[in-house]
C-alpha cells in the first residue's frame, strides 16, 4: 500500500509539472491574435533577426564542434598535468549566470591587452556581430564538450589499440575508428549546441549589445520589443524560438532512436 | 638471442604495481599466462602492446629495443575477450582493416581475407555486421583480423572466456590449426586450465603483479613441490585412466576411485583417438559438500537418482581466505581442493577432521588430453 501511494505521488508530480509547462507553452500560441503574428513575422526587423540568429548559430555551432571534439577527446583519453583544474574551469560557464559570463567577456575584449591587440589588428568583438558569435560560443561550449567527452568515455579505448596495432597512427585511428563510433554523440552535441546558441541571451546582450537591426538576434528581439511594449513582436520571436528548439529536439530524438539500435554492440 | 625478450619490466598504475617481470619467447612459442584476476596479466599484455608505458625495464624483438615504439610500429596484434570488432565495418571490413594499411592491391587483400576466413570457418559471414554474429563467430572474426596481418607476436587476453564450453573447445582446435598454418608466436592469457593443456608449450604463473613461476609445460606440471595448480589457481588436476563408457559418460579410474565425466568427444578421443592416460581437472568451486549425518536416507536417495561421483571424505584443512573458505578434503588417497562460501561453512558446521560427502557433477570433471598420453598403436 505504502509503495503504491508513493508511486502515485511521484507520477502525480510528474503530470502536474508537465501540465503547467504545457499550458505555459500553449498560451504563447493561443493568447495572441494570429493576425498580429503574421504581421510581425513579415516585418523587416523579424526577418533580419531570424536570419542573423540562424547564421550566427550555425557559425557558433561549427566553432564549438571544432573545439569540443579535441577537448572532449583529450579529457577522456589522455592524462596530463592540471587536467582536473581544466575540467572544472571548462564547466564553470554552465554554473554561473550568462550575464556574468557576458560581463567577463566584455572586460576581456574591451579592457585587456588581448582585446586591445585584437582591436589593433582590426578584429573588434565588442558590440559587433562577431561579438554575438563569441558570446554564443562561450555559452554553448561547455555543453558541447560535456556531450562529446561522455561519448568518448563510453567508447572502449581498446578499439583504438586494436587499430593502432594493425598499423594505423593515432590520427588515422581517430579518423577511422573513434569518430565513426562517436557518431551519435557528435550528432547530439551538434543539436544541443545549436539550440543553446539560438537561445543565448545574457552574454550576447552584454558583449554584442542589443542594437536594433544590427546585433539583433531572436532573444534580443523578444527583449527589445517587450521593453517597448510591443507584445506581438515579442511573442512572435518567442514562438519562432520555440519552434526552432522543438524541431531540433524532434530531429535529435528521431536520429537517437534510430541509431541507438544499430550501434549498440 | 631470443625472439622476444622482456627485461625487468615495472609498471605502476594507480595502486597497482607490476614488479620485475622478465620473460623470453622464442619464435613459434605458444606462451600462456595464468593467474587469478587482478594479478596484472592484462596490464602486462597491454604494456607489451604499447598501451602503457613502463616505469622501468625494456622490451626487445629480435634484439631491437621497442620499449618506446608506438603500437603501430610493433608488428603485433591483439585479441580481446570481448572481441572489440569495429561495429561500423562488416566481417570482411574488420578482417581486411589491417591488410589495407599494408597492401594496396585489392585482389590480394580479398584473397588473404578469403583464405583466413576459410581456415577459421567464417567464409559464409563476410558480409555480415558484428552485431548479427554469435559469440564464437565474433571471436573467430577477431582472431582472423589479428592473424591475417601475420604479426610477429599475437597477443590474446582471455580469448575464450566469454564463450560456452562447447564453442570454446571447438574454437580452440580451429585456432590451433590457424596458428600453426600462419606460424605465429602467441602470448595468451587465460584462467582456464584446458587452454594450457591443449595449446601452450610455455607457461607463466602470475599473482599480485609478480611472475611466480615460468617454464615449459612439463616443468610446470612436473615440479613436485610448489604445486602451482593448487596454490594459485586451486584447480584439482589428477592423473586418470579412461576405462570405459557408460551412456553419455566417460568412466575414469583415478587412483582406484571411479569418476564419471560428461565428455563430449568420447569417440573422437577415446575410442579411435587412442587416449588412455589423461589428466582430469576439477574446479574447486564445483565440488559440493554435504553433511554426512543426514546419512543413510541421503545416500539412498542419491543412489535412487543414480547420481555419480558421490564420495565420503575427511576434512584435512580449513583455510579462511575471507571471501572464500578453502578446504582440503581427503578421499582415499586423493586430496581435493574445495572452495565454499563463509555462509556455507556456518550452515554445515564444518570442522577439521569431520567426515563429509563430496559430490562432483560429471560435467564438472573435465578431461585434459595431451598427445604425450596417447597410446601408440
Ligand atoms: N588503468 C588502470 N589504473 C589503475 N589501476 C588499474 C588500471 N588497470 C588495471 N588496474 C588494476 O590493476 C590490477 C591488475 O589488473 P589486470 O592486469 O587487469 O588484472 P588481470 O590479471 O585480471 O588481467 C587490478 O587490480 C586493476 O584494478
Ligand atoms: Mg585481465
Amino acid at each position: 500500500m505504502q509503495l503504491i501511494s508513493f508511486r502515485k505521488s511521484c507520477i502525480f508530480a510528474t503530470f502536474l509539472f508537465t501540465f503547467l509547462l504545457f499550458i505555459a507553452i500553449a498560451s504563447l500560441f493561443l493568447v495572441p491574435n494570429p493576425k498580429d503574428i503574421l504581421e510581425s513575422i513579415t516585418t523587416a526587423e523579424m526577418i533580419y533577426s531570424i536570419k542573423l540568429s540562424i547564421i550566427t548559430s550555425v557559425i557558433s555551432t561549427f566553432v564549438v564542434l571544432v573545439f569540443s571534439i579535441p577537448i572532449g577527446y583529450s579529457l577522456s583519453r589522455f592524462s596530463f598535468k592540471g587536467k582536473n583544474v581544466v575540467k572544472s574551469i571548462l564547466d564553470l560557464p554552465m554554473a554561473f549566470p550568462e550575464l556574468v559570463l557576458g560581463l567577463a567577456l566584455l572586460i576581456l575584449f574591451g579592457q585587456t591587452y588581448i582585446g586591445k591587440f585584437l582591436e589593433y589588428i582590426g578584429i573588434s568583438v565588442v558590440f559587433t556581430k562577431l561579438g554575438i558569435v563569441v558570446a554564443q560560443v562561450f555559452t554553448a561550449l561547455p555543453y558541447g564538450i560535456r556531450i562529446i567527452y561522455s561519448t568518448f568515455e563510453e567508447i572502449n579505448p581498446r578499439y583504438e589499440l586494436v587499430s593502432r596495432l594493425l598499423g594505423y597512427s593515432e590520427l588515422e585511428t581517430f579518423k577511422n575508428i573513434s569518430l565513426p563510433l562517436a557518431r551519435n554523440g557528435l550528432f547530439a552535441s551538434t543539436i544541443i549546441t545549436f539550440a543553446r546558441c539560438m537561445g543565448a541571451f545574457g552574454a550576447v546582450l552584454i558583449l554584442a549589445g542589443g542594437s536594433y537591426m544590427n546585433t539583433e538576434i531572436l532573444p534580443i528581439t523578444l527583449y527589445l520589443n517587450i521593453s517597448y511594449g510591443n507584445i506581438g513582436m515579442a511573442i512572435t520571436s518567442g514562438i519562432v524560438l520555440i519552434i526552432i528548439s522543438f524541431l531540433a529536439i524532434l530531429i535529435f530524438e528521431k536520429f537517437e532512436g534510430r541509431n541507438s539500435n544499430s550501434s549498440k554492440i | 638471442m631470443s625472439f622476444i625478450k622482456i627485461d625487468n619490466l615495472n609498471i605502476r598504475l594507480g595502486n597497482f604495481h607490476l614488479k620485475n617481470c622478465s620473460l623470453t619467447v622464442e619464435r613459434g612459442d605458444y606462451l600462456i599466462i595464468i593467474g587469478p584476476t587482478g594479478s596484472g596479466k592484462s596490464i602486462l599484455l597491454e604494456t607489451i602492446a604499447g598501451f602503457y608505458t613502463p616505469e622501468k625495464g625494456k622490451i626487445f624483438i629480435n634484439g631491437i629495443d621497442i620499449t618506446n615504439l608506438p603500437p603501430e610500429k610493433r608488428d603485433m596484434s591483439i585479441v580481446y575477450q570481448d572481441y572489440m570488432l569495429f561495429p561500423n565495418m562488416t566481417v570482411f571490413g574488420n578482417i581486411a582493416y589491417g591488410l589495407k594499411k599494408k597492401i594496396k592491391d585489392k585482389e590480394k587483400i580479398k584473397d588473404e581475407v578469403n583464405h583466413i576466413a576459410k581456415v577459421l570457418n567464417i567464409d559464409h559471414l563476410l558480409d555480415r555486421y558484428p552485431n548479427t554474429l554469435s559469440g564464437g563467430e565474433m571471436q573467430r572474426t577477431a582472431i582472423a583480423r589479428a592473424l591475417v596481418v601475420k604479426p610477429k607476436l599475437l597477443l590474446m587476453d582471455e580469448p575464450f572466456s566469454a564463450l560456452d564450453v562447447k564453442t570454446r573447445s571447438k574454437l580452440r582446435s580451429l585456432v590451433k590449426n590457424a596458428i600453426k598454418e600462419y606460424n605465429t608466436t602467441v602470448l595468451q592469457i587465460t584462467h582456464d586450465f584446458e587452454d594450457i593443456w591443449s595449446l601452450a608449450n610455455k607457461v607463466v604463473v602470475m599473482k599480485n603483479g609478480v611472475m611466480l613461476q615460468k617454464g615449459s609445460l612439463e616443468e610446470i606440471f612436473n615440479k613436485p613441490s610448489p604445486n602451482f595448480v593448487a596454490d594459485f589457481v586451486g584447480t584439482n588436476v589428477l592423473d586418470a585412466e579412461i576405462i570405459g563408457k557408460d551412456g553419455d559418460l566417460t568412466v575414469l579410474n583415478v587412483d582406484n576411485l571411479t569418476l564419471y565425466s560428461y565428455e563430449l568427444d568420447y569417440n573422437k578421443h577415446c575410442n579411435n583417438g587412442g587416449y588412455n592416460k589423461v589428466k582430469v581437472s576439477i574446479r574447486p568451486e564445483n565440488i559440493v559438500i554435504e553433511n554426512k549425518n543426514k546419512d543413510i536416507y541421503f545416500k539412498s536417495e542419491r543412489n535412487e537418482r543414480n547420481e555419480r561421483n558421490v564420495f565420503i571424505g575427511k576434512i584435512k584443512k580449513i583455510v579462511n581466505r575471507g571471501y572464500i573458505i578453502s578446504l582440503v578434503v581427503n578421499v582415499e588417497n586423493i586430496d581435493f581442493n574445495v572452495y565454499i562460501t563463509p555462509n556455507n561453512i556456518h550452515s554445515l558446521n564444518l570442522k577439521e577432521g569431520n567426515e563429509i560427502y563430496i559430490i562432483i557433477k560429471p560435467e564438472n570433471v573435465r578431461i585434459l588430453y595431451n598427445s604425450k598420453n596417447k597410446i601408440k598403436n
